[in-house]
């Protein structure tokens, strides 16, 4: 049994749950805004981005409710994800702001230090964000408005031997590289409103997930790849929705009137995500893996 | 002049140590919420239909095309990632991002077809909270001629009369800003600053705060709760204005904010906690929803204007400012995971608790910003300033809600029908408290815009 189960088995013991949402542990609870957590690839920590008065920085946290900052920049700074060996954070940083923001994204050492540039433009403003890794740890993926539009990419974990994936007026958005490493997984609008699909590493073979009457964004993988998790509000909320791999048979996986949003997935298989069902916004985590 | 908090005032009259206890003590123990509701209703036969405006100010200027104007059919470098949605009303659409304001469509109307003459934040909020660009300053510094207009909520402080314990015009929100500079057009102007707004605003760890008294330690609303501590608050302040040598030069503004602060019923009137858990969550968690709970609290009271401000600059959080609609990057991210939502829950809860307890029918809400944003998305997902045409909505005060009023291009970039100005969207909603072109030039003022004749 991991630390993770132990904890959530302690927590149920001694928690009263929302009685609408028996199946979800709060990990947090000072109600800030928070964006994209990830779990580290043992399961011990994770990480987030808290909105905090004029502040956006990130934060790891244990499971015994430790926390620190990853770094001790002072711009904005967010969508953080670990290295497949946990050894390293791959995350976004507005590092040019005030001026209508140039984002790029760093890479960190898990203890916050060796602060690397990875994917950089340094001819004009642009945007690269919401880095994800290869499963091997030899690729990552982000997005980029570099060419003029915002777009997938692909490059080594240095930044070097950059690939755009696609290329489309639509918007591309926040890629997750399957498991398997077959796939990357993103948000794109060339359909109209925001829907899944998948690309394969060399941006061939676009493939349609979703299909809904709904905003369909933030796709993430479970562990063994055989469901994708995702924000949606084809029911008129923001909900994580959970679907096999090949975006078939979705279904309502939080079913809450508050907000939920930024889903993730522990190591173990625990649909992990924000929400603000207790008022102010906090992460929980499902309290049965497979959920 | 004498400056005390941030509020700076001028014109003054002399008020002795004495005098001003006198004051706070009328507030203490003369007028309550009975009085001021009778001089209410004495008011009201020369008033309008409505009697208030409460001005959701949506600083940093909200996209048209992903709130109230969307354009599914044009070109996907223009339209962006979101549907429209069917409302209340047939035939009229908001976005998927607005699903609370889109079941209450019925309540409002949607003006899709405002434009203003500048897309510099600073002139288009000088137009936009005064009808002119008079004495407007430019992110570059630049000071536009004429004499500053006074924005609409002082205009309502000068006709319906200045009231000791009980201002006019209420700010909810810091001083407006753009690119860290502040920007003119939010006080009295050419009627002077007896007419500024009173500024509050909100804090989601320290509640409702009060500019005016930061200058005196540790002086809050609930600080003020009982006469032991409200003593030992009047004799700080006393002694720290007579060793001022500008104690004579306080003026009535300042005796008016000191008696609202140290009237029990005014001063209870700040205490959000006195309002139920779950409608303090319904407005929802956070500054904006819980300044348009405290305008609520305002209006019921009596004020009759309200501005709050979505923020005090026009930048993102990400951007160094404090969460501004001026989102010429991540446009779509931040759009869609807090200033939608945020916008959605807290104006429809704003109109549902207004008309749950009948005031709906006598407040006017204004909802809308200085100008919108650029049609085509720009290279970084964003969109940029766009002041040929924008959307807001109006809704209560008598108006007539579930209808559109004008209509943009199949781009939306510029108005095909009924073009229409702030100028003409103010003048409709002070026409309706009661303030038209007698009032107005009683007042020394020359009326702007014309009313919007549909909504009326």
């Amino acid at each position: 049994m991991s630390r993770l189960a132990i904890l959530l088995t302690c927590l149920l013991l001694t928690r009263s749950l929302c009685a609408d949402s028996p199946s979800f542990v709060r990990l947090t609870d000072d109600g800030h805004f928070k964006q994209r957590p990830a779990w580290s690839p043992d399961g011990e920590t994770f990480v987030f981005a808290r909105h905090q008065g004029a502040t956006i920085f990130l934060y790891l946290r244990d499971l015994d409710g430790v926390e620190r900052r990853l770094t001790e920049g002072k711009y904005s700074e967010y969508d953080a994800v670990f290295s497949p060996d946990g050894q390293r954070l791959l995350f976004s940083f507005n590092k040019a702001s005030p001026n209508q923001g140039d984002i790029e994204v760093y890479s960190i050492a898990s203890d916050g230090s060796d602060l690397q540039p990875v994917a950089v433009t340094r001819e004009k403003l642009s945007h690269e964000e919401w880095p994800c890794w290869s499963p091997d740890g030899k690729r990552i993926a982000y997005t980029s408005t570099r060419d003029g539009n915002q777009e997938l990419y692909t490059s080594l974990p240095d930044g070097s031997d950059e690939k755009r994936l696609t290329s489309d007026p639509a918007i591309d958005a926040h890629p997750a590289w399957s498991p398997d490493g077959t796939r990357i997984a993103f948000a794109t609008n060339r359909w109209g409103d925001l829907e899944i699909a998948t690309v394969d590493p060399a941006g061939k073979n676009l493939t349609r997930l979703t299909e809904s009457a709904g905003l369909d964004d933030y796709p993430a993988w479970s562990p063994d790849g055989k469901r994708l998790a995702f924000t949606s509000n084809r029911d008129g909320n923001f909900e994580i929705y959970v679907a096999a791999g090949d975006g078939s048979q979705p279904r309502n996986a939080t079913g809450h009137p508050a907000i939920d949003n930024f889903p993730t997935w522990s190591p173990e298989g625990r649909l992990t995500l924000v929400s603000n069902r207790d008022g102010g916004f906090d992460i929980f985590v499902a309290a049965a893996s497979g959920e | 002049m004498l400056s005390l908090g941030k509020q700076t005032v001028s014109n003054c009259a002399k008020v002795t140590r004495r005098g001003l206890l006198q004051v706070g003590g009328l507030g203490v123990l003369g007028l309550g919420l009975g009085d001021l509701l009778r001089l209410e209703a004495q008011e009201r036969g020369t008033s309008g239909q409505a009697k208030s405006i409460i001005l959701l100010w949506l600083w940093g200027g909200p996209s048209h095309l992903d709130t109230f104007d969307l354009k599914p059919k044009a070109p996907t470098e223009y339209r962006g990632p979101y549907r429209p949605v069917s409302t209340s009303v047939p035939g009229i659409q908001v976005c998927e991002l607005l699903p609370q304001l889109a079941q209450r469509a019925d309540k409002y109307a949607i003006l899709r077809s405002l434009h203003s003459s500048s897309n510099d934040h600073g002139i288009a909020g000088t137009i936009g909270l005064t009808g002119a660009d008079f004495g407007a300053t430019s992110l570059s510094g630049q000071v536009l001629p004429g004499e500053l207009l006074p924005t609409h909520g002082s205009i309502a402080s000068k006709v319906f009369g200045f009231e000791p314990t009980l201002p006019r015009f209420v700010t909810v929100g810091g001083f407006l800003h753009q690119g860290h500079k502040r920007i003119t057009g939010e006080t009295g102007g050419s009627l002077g600053s007896l007419h500024d707004p009173f500024r509050l605003d909100y804090d989601a760890e320290q509640g409702v705060k009060i500019p005016q008294f930061e200058l005196i330690d540790g002086v809050t609303p609930s600080g003020l709760d009982d006469r032991a501590s409200l003593r030992s608050a009047l004799n700080q302040l006393s002694r720290s204005i007579d060793r001022s040598q500008a104690f004579g030069q306080l003026d009535q503004f300042y005796q008016q904010a000191y008696s609202l602060l140290t009237s029990r019923n005014a001063h209870e009137v700040f205490d959000l906690t006195q309002e139920p858990e779950a409608l303090r969550t319904r407005y929802g968690r956070y500054r904006f929803g819980q300044c348009c709970l405290l305008a609520r609290r305002l209006v019921e009271t009596g004020v009759r204007f309200v501005q709050v401000n979505w923020s005090s600059h026009v930048e993102p959080v990400e951007d160094t400012g404090d969460g501004g609609w001026d989102m010429h990057d991540r446009h779509f991210q931040q759009f869609q995971d807090r200033h939608a939502w945020m916008l959605d829950q807290a104006a429809s809860a704003l109109l549902d608790d207004l008309a749950q307890r009948g005031l709906l029918d006598e407040t006017i809400v204004v909802a809308v910003g200085e100008f919108g944003r650029t049609p085509k998305i720009n290279a970084k997902a964003g969109r940029d300033h766009w002041e040929q045409c924008y959307s807001g909505i109006v809704a209560g005060g008598g108006l007539r809600g579930g209808q559109v009023i004008g209509e943009s291009d199949h781009r939306a970039e510029y108005p095909v029908s009924r073009p229409l100005t702030p100028a003409d969207l103010f003048a409709t909603a002070l026409h309706q408290i009661g303030i038209a072109t007698t009032q107005l030039t009683a007042a020394g003022l020359t009326p702007r815009g014309q009313v919007i004749e549909e909504l009326v």
